[in-house]
């Protein structure tokens, strides 16, 4: 779950890097991909592996869209607008899946099991875990190649940094906040597909994912992509420890208590050095 | 926030659009007219339960049915449903819109316990009847309200018949308990816990979940930890499926025992990819009456969209049946009082879905049994038990 909260927490940092804007439709962006996802595999009997591509190039339009859509027709948008659009954005994206696939719950198959896999030091470690846990680090990976080494990537950090000057200097700022979201939308489906075998699927599939993810973002730098995502995975620790040792009343609320706490001593997130402050 | 503000605006509207019609002619019977009878339900279209909204839409079709059928003493039924998400702020502002704007003669269902009590007190006190909330609180007969008439067993006395099941005729030992951390859940554990002390055993575990709550790693190692050999789930169908799902993972198979509202077992079976054939849970519809295949082509005519809904749409049918036969036996002359005495007057009745409805001028609580099913392969129900009565006295 850890490793789920980790995408999602990567998906918010990817669009905030850029824009300084959490993205709440993150979730519901997610969801609506793996019913597309689902609807691939249930109706039109398309096999895993191609629901799966199709996904996530339906999730990287998506993302597109929902950016041209929404936000650039805002003008002289401030962050909070911005903000509001993006929550906008969420219910009309809960209403259409609500009244598309309706409220039942729904089995989303996966070609690997979810109650067997391999036995390390007496803990299971099943085949679902082992995937969602190989996926997450490599995301991860083609990400920090992606930011590091690749033109683009280098243009999303130059808009971060200074959209003014980065127009300046010839960067398509537009286009490139909207790649931002196709990005982010796509790491965001796959982090639903993820979750979905497990939770099943419904429309509410993203709601508690996405919160602890954006708390995992708070916790670990809302600025910083490998902060983000370890602050994912060590929420998925302290809750399922807190909830293991000392009360699963609590459990859901510890992600929280913490934001709280991070907000208070150090705001700009565990794993971020210094609070950046654009000029 | 918006959305709170919203509701909130849209409240005060409905109140003063209602002030301003209420000066009407004062003998007539609210909601009554020689060609109508109105008849108002709430229930969650949208939301994190608008799997039970298919409940309000069976109602629907249960009245057209009636409608069809030539309706009750020369009147149709007028049916008003509307959508509260399942968001007591919602059902209240519908509450005020059912008996202010529209004018209702009395309600029918309405899922969920904390929108029910949103509107209770105020259906009350404004002689509303009200029959049939489909949830097992005990909040609608303790204390007693002489318009609100309920149908759907109790949870206490629910978990009651399943717990001395589990162990007098399954022979399980030790019985974990696990539920969703509020009314509902809560309920059905303290039946279970009766049941447990009156014959001097343990509870195993009683792990909470809160609804919200995606990952159940925590709560199935608690479960697995207890030893139970038996676990009764009072949660949502979302949770029974990913505790069964995430138990299976962590190798812990008890027998699992569900609460009546996880009862549709076809829609269970999919969701749990199967892991819930076994099961046992308990039922208060009866499928195997004949009313039912009635009842299945009025759904097919009237709702062609719904035939894949499942058990919750004919539960519409079950909750508002009750309220069909008050208001015949009411006669021509309706109004709430001689509505009262005629539901009083249901005794022992059986023509319906339900068992052994019985009403009294001290008694609210219509029916007061269950029977259990197995989930058999391919999510097959399959009835194990006849209806098992419970005593409703302390």
């Amino acid at each position: 779950m850890g490793a789920c909260y980790a995408l999602v927490a990567l998906a918010m940092v990817i669009i905030y890097k850029t824009s300084e804007v959490p993205n709440f439709a993150q979730g519901e962006m997610a969801m609506f991909s793996t019913f597309v996802a689902y609807s691939l595999m249930s109706s039109y009997h398309v096999g895993f592996w191609t629901a799966i591509i199709a996904t996530l190039l339906f999730a990287l339009v998506l993302g597109f869209l929902l950016e041209m859509a929404f936000l650039r027709p805002a003008k002289d948008p401030t962050v909070l607008s911005l903000i509001v659009i993006t929550l906008g954005a969420e219910m009309i994206l809960y209403g259409l899946a609500g009244w598309k696939w309706g409220a039942n719950q729904n089995p989303f198959q996966v070609p690997f099991s979810e109650y067997s896999g391999f036995r390390i030091g007496g803990v299971l470690i099943t085949e679902i875990n082992l995937w969602t846990f190989v996926t997450s680090l490599v995301i991860m990976l083609l990400l920090f190649l992606f930011f590091r080494y690749t033109k683009v990537g280098v243009a999303m950090k130059a808009v971060q940094q200074n959209a003014f000057a980065a127009k300046a200097m010839g960067i398509p700022t537009r286009r490139i906040l909207t790649f931002t979201w196709g990005l982010s939308s796509v790491t965001g489906a796959v982090a639903g597909v993820l979750i979905a075998p497990i939770a099943t699927l419904d429309t509410n599939l993203m709601m508690d994912p996405m919160l602890k993810g954006f708390a995992g973002a708070v916790l670990g730098g809302m600025t910083s992509l490998p902060g983000a995502a370890l602050g994912g995975y060590l929420l998925g620790i302290i809750e399922n420890c807190f909830g293991g040792y000392v009360s699963l009343e609590f459990k859901s609320v510890v992600a929280f208590g913490l934001i709280v706490l991070i907000l208070c001593l150090k705001p700009a997130g565990l794993f971020v050095k210094h609070f950046e402050r654009k000029v | 926030m918006k959305r709170g503000i919203a509701i909130i605006s849209a409240a005060t509207c409905l109140l003063l659009m209602g002030m301003a019609v209420s000066a009407t002619a004062a003998d007539k019977v609210r909601g009554v007219t020689d060609t109508e009878i109105l008849i108002g339900q709430w229930g969650p279209q949208t939301g994190p339960a608008a799997l039970w909204g298919a409940v309000a839409r069976g109602t629907g079709v249960f009245f057209d049915l009636i409608n069809e059928e030539g309706g009750i003493h020369g009147r149709k039924i007028k049916y008003f449903l509307r959508d509260d998400s399942y968001n007591p702020m919602k059902t209240k502002a519908i509450g005020k819109e059912f008996l202010e704007e529209i004018g209702i003669f009395a309600a029918v269902g309405g899922v969920g316990t904390s929108t029910g009590m949103a509107v209770r007190d105020y259906l009350m006190e404004n002689k509303v009847p009200w029959v049939g909330p489909p949830s097992g609180s005990a909040n609608w007969t303790v204390p007693m309200h002489k318009y609100l008439f309920a149908i759907y067993p109790r949870y206490t006395d629910e978990a009651y018949v399943l717990t001395q099941y589990a162990v007098e005729k399954m022979g399980k030992k030790n019985i974990a308990f696990f539920y969703q951390n509020d009314d509902y859940g809560k309920e059905g554990l303290k039946g279970a816990k009766n049941y447990l002390e009156k014959k001097g055993m343990k509870i195993a575990a009683e792990v909470p979940v809160e609804p919200q709550d995606t990952d159940l790693k925590s709560h199935v190692l608690k479960l697995k930890e207890s030893n139970a050999d038996a676990v009764i789930l009072w949660v949502l169908p979302k949770h029974a499926a990913i505790v069964l799902g995430t138990s299976m993972a962590a190798g812990f198979k008890p027998q699992w025992i569900a609460c009546s509202t996880l009862s549709d077992s076809t829609l269970m079976h999919k969701v749990t990819k199967g892991l819930w054939e076994g099961v046992v849970y308990a039922n208060f519809l009866d499928m195997e009456s004949p009313l039912v295949k009635k009842y299945l082509e009025a759904q097919k005519k009237f709702a062609p969209k719904e035939q894949e809904t499942g058990v919750f749409f004919i539960a519409g049918f079950l909750f508002a049946e009750p309220l069909v036969e008050g208001l015949r036996r009411a006669g021509k002359d309706l109004n709430p009082d001689s509505f009262v005495k005629a539901m009083e007057s249901i005794q022992h009745w059986n023509d319906w879905l339900g068992h052994d409805c019985t009403f009294g001028p001290n008694e609210r609580q219509g029916m007061k049994s269950v029977f259990l099913s197995k989930c058999g392969q391919g999510g097959k129900p399959e009835k194990i038990s006849d209806w098992l009565k419970f005593n409703t006295e302390k």
